[in-house]
């Protein structure tokens, strides 16, 4: 191929600056969601395999406890008694700080005795890297990470501790860490007597396998041996499906992207019909020809990719926060919020970039290679061309749809879920340009009364199938998506919203102030302070819980021990099992109620039975109900405290509800409570309405993420309706131009466009609604239940879809701007010589 | 054009040969303080107990420990064999080293002022190995302690114990690497107290000296686990128990420390403080203790040491003397110390030469032979300039 047919194609685009950029930028957007997200959901991978590889350091083994964490006589015993090392106790947790709101420290209490082959930052006893003998002196020193300067103040519930540094921690994986002596660790987390775990290198051998197993068999029943890899990498998957999900919704981006990648660059072949014929006639084959498209998509797509990896980055700097919030909201705490740029991020999004861009170009390539040389490719000939393939595409389309409908049906993983998902949105994409001859049928009465104007814009739209069909498409794929996951968003916020208020029906909460601690607990109400709620007359029912994670599959399932007022037990909703019979089971203490996520995903139910790890160790509770729950996606377990006091050795209860009496002045009986137990133990009151209200606030605030994604969405499909119908305006210079010459006035044209971009954006508007409620459906029902086991109500609201219709015609208005005040400003005779 | 490619090549060669000389330059670590005081608890003496004069001791109390002073020690040094004669020496030392002179605030069980360091060396004299070890533990929760009653100090599982009503037959196990340590040791001699009634003065700044006594000769069997192979032994071990609140003399570069067990019965013991200046120290002392255990303070005058040629470490580079000679000239002594094993260095956290040692020489005429231990500190190439 020659220098000049590389010149003579690629100097269309370099004429046509605006229809080139708005391409790239298409392709950039798509691309630069796909790289964000990634490199957001990487980033926070990365710092949690940080936070966890500086605590087990370079421990094999550990031994974790029961609901107590393990004694330290334990360890002593390991150590002096039976002389096992390397051995290391070890107690982690998290504190806020005090000084930087926001922020929790990761806790690491080490013996820097023990740490030798552990740790590195605390081994180091006289290179004089810190003041060993301060740390282990002061009940105030610590090593802290480089950002944290020379000291901090750390907070447990009312307790300030403030820190002084006598060493500091270089490194980017160390930030967010504190660490002290264990001695210091125990009095700032509360835990006199106890470890977190006790660390253990036992080298990969034969020997050590057999000196695991004995030690396995020697352990108290509610400790156990593990390996930190597999427990971390448990840890890692449980935000798994949320990762998924952002993945799946950058993925939509990037489909949106598809679209108007393929509709630029088909337009660019249609544009060129003439050049094309005629390098074909001078003898270009349909081979260099197809090439040369390709050649010239590819050289978009790299621009567009560059570009959209610079905007990821950028933009993935941002998202990293909000992704790492709401891990921490929902999953584990992430002390580390550094930006790490993964290279595979980068290398994934790029090659993503390159071959979305090509596909989308296949298409238009192979159509301008396939048309006979001589007769040029005629925009007649490809209109009719696609007129002809209309059934086509709507066979294909409903072939689609019922693939995805059978994929969605007969398949059980979040996977197939999202692939059923994808396949519904082409199938819909694909019966847009059908549905668009349809609707201009259907309008063509209205327009006829509307006059010239309306019934020319109208019928414009189907002469011109091969770009609108395309364009329209692309934007209501775009607009679809949005419509689908606001109306989830919408939906499991309606859900969450009636699950709590029916939940929490008693008047006031009350429990200690406080953090909880690493099993989940927070601190004990006393005996007295129960006592006084009872005796309060005031108070007609009480209700008390106690709150303890258990580890289930390796996910942190929370136990729920509670003694439940009647009224406090019809705030549960069973999805599963009689009423009657499951709470008459459940106040036996020997049968649990579970959570509906901890039920799907065990596939178990009322009947079955669940072996809980108890202080006495493994039991097994048969099934009594399963309840609507969406207080954590791993799972509640509600057990009668009788059946907790049974096989748990923690006789402490963490918060109480309180049912006032009828008639009762709530402010006036919570001011007397609280004069009455101010003397015996500071509590936290906290009426049902505020609990409902920080739930809400944290829902709101996991969903931030997936709201910019859907602003994001949106962005992309204006930037789609501009392009693609600025560019089609742009190509009729010449057709608007003859129309000035016959008569119609600047202000007739400017009419004309504003009516046929108008009727384009309308008709992708109106579209994208059942497609979006079709998606919002899938998200709801499918998706959401594979990933977290909700049940989700269905809920549309009716200003959403307004709202996306309403957008979709601003945009394609906007689009008709430009045009015409450049086919208003040009001389029509000028126009006319244009060709 | 040649020429010049040639000139580079050259350069290259150069400064390649330069950079791998510097790279593989052998590594010589300074070292800070090497006083196991100053290595953990600063060297700041203010609010500890210090030894100013003779004070009364009694056993088994002064067995146990005494934590108002900064450092102490149990140190258990001895030469043992088997039937077939397959000799070892062992070493474990036990430090207590308090990182303030009061306790703080107890907010835990974990919070303790004391630290206990350990190190534990068998040398095995038919193969020349020598084998150390060293651990650290706080004293606190169990971990590692001192106590008179009945009289135990341990760290982890090494440990010294006593009976119930007194500190001997002291029973002594230790483990680490792939040795077992399991020995009884008796009461072969009476305590000795040394320098003046216990008041061992090591500079001429007042309060620094130590409470220093002696159980010179401990007959001593029990088992030595090898690297599977089991010994049963008997020999013969030396405690060492010192406590104080001092540092070396501004003056003063290092100690050699000898205690030697002679086959006639007798025991010597004496420490050579060294000055800068390569000179011996006037503070340098001893005790000549007779078969009865009837001891004898030897002044500095008294005894004559000289170091005989030089033993260069391999692996730090470190210069001691490889041999001794001791000449008591009012005893008509003249003995020579050669180690065992010539690499008996403790390369652990503080570095020293700690071994078994053959003596040889006369005693008025007669021939004389024995065995014991030998301490050379502070022999490392680079001093802290502090």
């Amino acid at each position: 191929m020659t220098p000049l047919f590389w010149k003579a194609l690629l100097r269309h685009p370099l004429r046509h600056p605006w229809q080139l950029s708005l391409a790239i930028l298409g392709i950039a957007l798509g691309v630069a969601v796909v790289v964000a997200v990634d490199l957001a959901n990487a980033s926070a991978r990365r710092s949690f395999d940080l936070a966890m590889e500086r605590i087990s350091g370079a421990a094999t083994h550990r031994i974790v406890g029961g609901s107590e964490g393990v004694p330290e006589t334990l360890y002593v015993q390991l150590r002096v008694e039976q002389g096992l090392r390397p051995a290391a106790p070890v107690i982690t947790g998290y504190l806020p700080n005090a000084d930087r709101p926001g922020q929790l420290l990761q806790i690491l209490g080490v013996d820097p005795f023990a740490e030798g082959s552990f740790r590195e930052a605390a081994a180091d006893l006289t290179n004089g890297n810190f003041d060993l003998g301060a740390l282990l002196l002061n009940a105030d020193a610590a090593l802290l990470p480089e950002s944290l300067g020379a000291q901090v103040t750390l907070k447990r519930g009312e307790q300030r501790f403030p820190l002084q540094s006598v060493g500091t921690l270089r490194g980017p994986e160390l930030d967010g860490l504190v660490i002290v002596d264990l001695a210091t660790a125990q009095h700032l987390l509360g835990l006199p007597g106890r470890l977190s775990h006790i660390d253990l290198i036992l080298p990969d051998s034969s020997v050590s396998e057999g000196r695991a197993a004995i030690l396995r068999s020697e352990l108290p029943p509610d400790l156990q041996l593990e390996q930190p890899d597999e427990r971390n990498q448990a840890m890692a998957n449980l935000s798994a499906s949320f990762s998924l999900n952002l993945t799946a919704m950058s993925l939509l981006a990037l489909v949106v992207g598809m679209f108007l990648i393929y509709n630029a660059i088909s337009f660019s072949v249609v544009q060129r019909r003439a050049l094309l014929g005629m390098l074909r006639a001078l003898g270009v084959s349909r081979r260099e020809l197809l090439i040369g498209i390709l050649g010239e998509a590819l050289l978009l797509g790299l621009a567009g990719t560059l570009l959209g990896e610079l905007l990821g980055l950028w933009l993935g700097s941002g998202l990293v926060n909000l992704v790492t919030r709401t891990i921490n909201d929902l999953y584990y705490v992430l002390s580390i919020r550094a930006f790490f740029v993964d290279p595979g991020s980068l290398a994934k999004g790029a090659t993503l970039g390159v071959l979305a861009t090509l596909a989308a170009a296949w298409l238009p390539a192979c159509e301008a290679a396939d048309a006979p040389p001589g007769a040029v490719l005629s925009r007649a000939y490809l209109e009719s061309r696609w007129r002809a393939s209309l059934p086509r595409f709507l066979l294909v389309g409903l072939a689609l749809l019922g693939a995805g409908g059978l994929v969605l049906l007969f398949s059980h993983s979040l996977v197939t879920g999202f692939i059923g998902l994808f396949l519904l949105i082409l199938g819909c994409a694909l019966l847009t340009p059908p549905l668009v001859v349809s609707l201009v049928r259907l309008s063509q009465p209205l327009t006829t009364r509307l006059g010239l104007l309306a019934r020319m814009a109208n019928r414009d739209v189907v002469r011109h199938l091969s770009r609108t069909g395309i364009a329209v498409a692309a934007l209501m794929v775009a607009f679809s998506a949005t419509v689908g996951v606001g109306v989830m968003v919408d939906s499991f916020r309606e859900g969450v919203a009636i699950w709590i208020n029916d939940l929490l029906n008693a008047d006031l909460y009350i429990a200690p102030p406080g953090i909880e601690d690493s099993r989940g607990r927070s601190e004990a109400v006393t005996a007295e302070a129960l006592a006084v709620l009872r005796s309060e007359p005031g108070v007609v029912a009480v209700s008390t819980y106690r709150g303890n994670r258990v580890d289930l599959d390796g996910r942190p399932v929370i136990l729920i021990a509670a003694d439940l007022a009647s009224a406090s037990q019809a705030g549960y909703r069973l999805v599963n099992g009689d009423a009657d019979s499951a709470w008459r089971a459940f106040q036996t203490g020997e049968a649990v109620l579970i959570s509906e996520p901890l039920a799907y995903r065990r596939q178990i139910t009322v009947g079955d039975a669940l072996e809980l790890p108890t202080d006495q160790g493994p039991h097994t509770f048969p099934i009594a109900g399963v309840f609507l729950d969406y207080g954590s996606e791993h799972g509640r377990i509600l057990l009668h405290r009788s059946g907790y006091a049974r096989y748990w050795c923690d006789p402490t209860i963490g918060s109480v509800a309180v049912f006032a009496a009828p008639g009762e002045n709530l402010a006036v009986l919570r001011e007397r409570l609280q004069n009455r137990l101010s003397a015996t133990q500071p509590l936290i009151f906290r009426s049902n309405r505020d609990i409902q209200r920080r739930t809400l606030d944290i829902f709101d605030r996991t969903f931030t993420i997936t709201n910019v994604l859907r602003l994001l969405a949106i962005l992309v499909a204006m930037v789609g309706v501009l392009s693609a119908l600025m560019a089609l305006q742009l190509e009729r210079v010449r057709e608007f131009a003859v129309l000035r010459t016959t008569g119609m006035t600047a202000g007739e044209i400017g009419g004309l466009v504003s009516l046929q971009t108008g009727f384009m954006g309308a008709a992708a508007g109106l579209l994208a609604i059942p497609t979006g409620l079709l998606l919002a459906a899938v998200l709801i029902f499918v998706i959401n239940r594979r990933a977290f086991g909700w049940s989700l109500p269905f809920e549309a609201n009716p200003l959403l879809l307004l709202e996306t219709l309403a957008l979709a015609i601003c945009a394609a208005l906007l689009a008709g701007l430009y045009p015409i005040w450049r086919m208003t400003r040009a001389r029509p005779a000028e126009a006319l010589r244009t060709e | 054009m040649n020429k010049r490619y040639g000139w580079y090549g050259l350069l290259l060669v150069g400064l390649g040969v330069t950079l791998t000389v510097y790279l593989t330059r052998p590594h010589l670590k300074t070292v800070e303080g090497v006083t196991v005081g100053t290595a953990l608890g600063g060297d700041d003496n203010a609010g500890y107990q210090r030894a100013y004069q003779p004070r009364p001791f009694r056993f088994p109390d002064d067995h146990g420990p005494h934590p108002e002073f900064r450092n102490e020690w149990w140190y258990v040094t001895g030469n043992l064999a088997d039937t077939t004669g397959r000799s070892f020496g062992y070493q474990l030392t036990l430090f207590r080293i308090a990182l303030s002179p009061d306790p703080p605030a107890m907010d835990s069980a974990w919070r303790t002022n004391q630290v206990y360091m350990g190190h534990f060396a068998l040398t095995d004299v038919v193969n020349e190995k020598h084998y150390g070890f060293e651990r650290f533990s706080r004293g606190a929760v169990g971990l590692a302690g001192a106590q008179a009653r009945p009289f135990r100090v341990w760290l982890e599982d090494w440990a010294l114990a006593g009976t119930a009503v007194d500190a001997f037959p002291m029973r002594l196990r230790a483990q680490d690497g792939g040795i077992t340590l399991n020995l009884t040791l008796e009461a072969g001699k009476p305590v000795v107290l040394q320098g003046d009634r216990g008041l061992s003065q090591k500079s001429a700044e007042p309060g620094n000296a130590s409470y220093y006594y002696s159980h010179t000769r401990l007959p001593t069997t029990g088992a030595i686990a090898l690297n599977g192979q089991v010994f049963q032994v008997q020999g013969s071990s030396w405690l060492d128990r010192e406590w104080s609140t001092s540092d070396l003399g501004p003056e003063q570069s290092g100690w050699d420390w000898f205690a030697l067990q002679l086959d006639d019965g007798r025991d010597l013991m004496f420490y050579r403080l060294r000055l800068k200046n390569g000179g011996m120290d006037t503070f340098s002392k001893g005790v000549l203790v007779d078969q009865k255990g009837q001891a004898r303070l030897l002044r500095w005058g008294a005894v004559d040491v000289q170091p005989l040629g030089e033993w260069i470490s391999p692996q730090t580079g470190d210069r001691y003397p490889a041999g001794w000679r001791l000449r008591l000239p009012d005893e008509k002594l003249d003995l020579t110390v050669t180690p065992k094993v010539a690499d008996q260095e403790m390369r652990l956290t503080v570095r020293y030469w700690e071994g078994a040692v053959a003596v040889t020489g006369r005693t008025g005429g007669r021939p004389i032979q024995g065995q014991g231990y030998l301490e050379m500190t502070r022999y490392e190439l680079f001093l802290s300039k502090k």
